[in-house]
């Protein structure tokens, strides 16, 4: 085995602060697949230290102030790539409707990594346990990818390819996240089990739901951890939908995610462990976004 | 090998480095810049005993490049207190017997500084979170969350 020294960064490289998405995008073109982008550094140093990669040039994107904001506007919820987690945090908070998407920020990794990590390294790095990933999921959210010739805007459920791949190319950018506007009567949750508190998921949960009275209107979910790629749930959802929604209904629903999904074993969990907990989890996280959406706003 | 000279304001007075682009912020802080109270446990992001006070909030200085940290504000643990005039905060800790080995005391006091500046009366499940970065493999955690609570009480006076 080898072993590597997580205390230093073994390899030099080239580092770029660009003011402005014009000037990274220049970057990007001109270094492309030996350059990587670097946000909070959570993801990546972290790889770069284990020797996973090692690109010769970082382009930094904190000094962008135009990729950090948050913004409602005209059926969308804008939020900057370059958006830290503690921002989303903050946002969430006061807003109050997009519940399933405070949830995953509150328990996205401790403190210190809020304070520096960021929406967009989340998604980019792709990792099949990105807390971030159900949760926008649900909401059906798409994300803009920008390069000197031009954006393009992608669902977020096309943007994830395999472990820590992407549909990006080299000389891409993630500018935006964009998540459709929340309205009344929908309701959404999010949970993750954990070895211990503050940790990356074993398996994680979003639902948004649409009721009216005790007939679920919508059901939209998605899960992590449980597949090469944070996954939507395409067909046990179809249970609920339309439907007068009673605990038996529940526990079908539970069952049919359980054969949906496709994990693996792996250093945090078994797959056996995976698709029990998954019956389990799914009907939690539903009954909190169906009673919430019976909840006066 | 291309070198850089940055400026970082730590605890309070502007200090110049020279570094390379792959120098971590803990490296420079303990190795260029003589603060050695911040201490290289994990160095990826697990433990938090090099964290920091970066521009307001505590941040891992062994995930932050020294470049990242060019023209801003660090405050270590002796800029929140020394031996001589020591935080409300530490002297709690000392009288709650909340160090042992002391190896996570830096870190865990720079986390309960970067709280009480945002909250002067946390909760015990506020101080929880505030140092789920912070790992202590000695005291179980009790005495430090009353150590804080402490700390708090007596910043207020
Ligand atoms: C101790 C610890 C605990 C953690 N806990 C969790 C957890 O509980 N849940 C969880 O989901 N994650 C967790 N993480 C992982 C990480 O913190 C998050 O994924 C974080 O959101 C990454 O954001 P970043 O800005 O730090 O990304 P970076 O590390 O800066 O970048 C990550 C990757 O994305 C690319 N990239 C970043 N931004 C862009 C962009 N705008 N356009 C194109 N490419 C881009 C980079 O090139 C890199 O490949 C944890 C990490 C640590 C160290
Ligand atoms: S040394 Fe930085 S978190 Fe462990
Ligand atoms: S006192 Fe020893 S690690 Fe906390």
């Amino acid at each position: 085995m080898i072993t590597v020294n997580t205390r230093i960064l073994k390899a030099e490289f080239e580092y770029f602060t660009p003011n402005t998405i014009q000037e990274a995008l220049h970057l990007l073109d001109q270094y492309g697949s030996d350059a990587n982008v670097i946000a909070g550094g959570t993801d990546l140093l972290v790889q770069m230290k284990n020797e996973v990669i090692s690109p010769s040039h970082l382009i930094n994107i904190m000094k962008i102030s135009e990729m950090s904001f948050i913004k409602a506007e005209e059926g969308w919820l804008r939020i900057g790539a370059a958006t830290k987690w503690h921002e989303v945090v903050e946002f969430c908070a006061k807003d109050r409707k997009y519940t399933a998407l405070y949830e995953a920020s509150c328990s996205l990794g401790k403190v210190q990594v809020r304070n520096m990590g960021t929406i967009g390294g989340n998604l980019c790095t792709a990792s099949p346990a990105a807390d971030s990933a159900p949760a926008l999921l649900v909401f059906n959210s798409q994300v803009k990818l920008t390069s000197a010739q031009g954006e393009r805007i992608i669902n977020l459920e096309d943007f994830f390819k395999g472990v820590n791949l992407t549909g990006m190319a080299p000389n891409e950018l993630m500018t935006e996240i964009q998540i459709p506007s929340i309205h009344n009567g929908m309701g959404s949750a999010f949970m993750k089990i954990t070895r211990v508190g503050a940790d990356i998921s074993k398996i994680s949960c979003a639902v948004a739901l649409e009721r009216q009275g005790d007939i679920c209107a919508s059901c939209k979910i998605a899960m992590g951890a449980v597949a090469s790629v944070p996954m939507r749930i395409d067909q046990a959802n179809r249970i609920v939908i339309g439907k007068k929604v009673d605990a038996s209904l529940v526990e079908e629903m539970g069952k049919k995610v359980s054969e949906e999904i496709n994990p693996i074993t792996d250093i945090r969990s078994t797959a056996e462990y995976r698709r029990k907990t998954a019956a389990i989890l799914l009907k939690d996280v539903f009954w909190k976004a169906w009673h919430r959406a019976g909840e006066d706003r | 090998m291309k070198t850089y000279l940055i400026e970082i304001k730590l605890n309070g007075e502007w200090q110049k480095a020279e570094v390379t682009a792959k120098e971590t912020l803990l490296e420079v802080l303990r190795n260029k810049l003589g603060a050695t109270e911040v201490k290289n446990g994990c160095g990826k992001g697990d433990c938090g005993s090099c964290a920091v006070i970066f521009n307001g909030k505590a941040v891992n200085s062994c995930l932050t490049l020294a470049l990242q940290a060019n023209g801003k504000e660090v405050t270590t643990l002796k800029g929140i207190g020394t031996e001589d005039r020591p935080h409300p905060l530490q002297k709690s800790f000392v009288q709650h017997g909340a160090i042992q080995c002391g190896f996570c005391t830096a870190g865990m006091i720079v986390s309960a500084k970067a709280l009480l500046d945002r909250n002067s009366k946390p909760s015990r499940d506020v101080i929880r979170e505030a140092i789920s970065g912070n790992l202590c493999r000695c005291t179980g955690y009790k005495k430090i969350i009353n150590a804080i609570q402490g700390g708090a009480l007596e910043s207020k006076l």
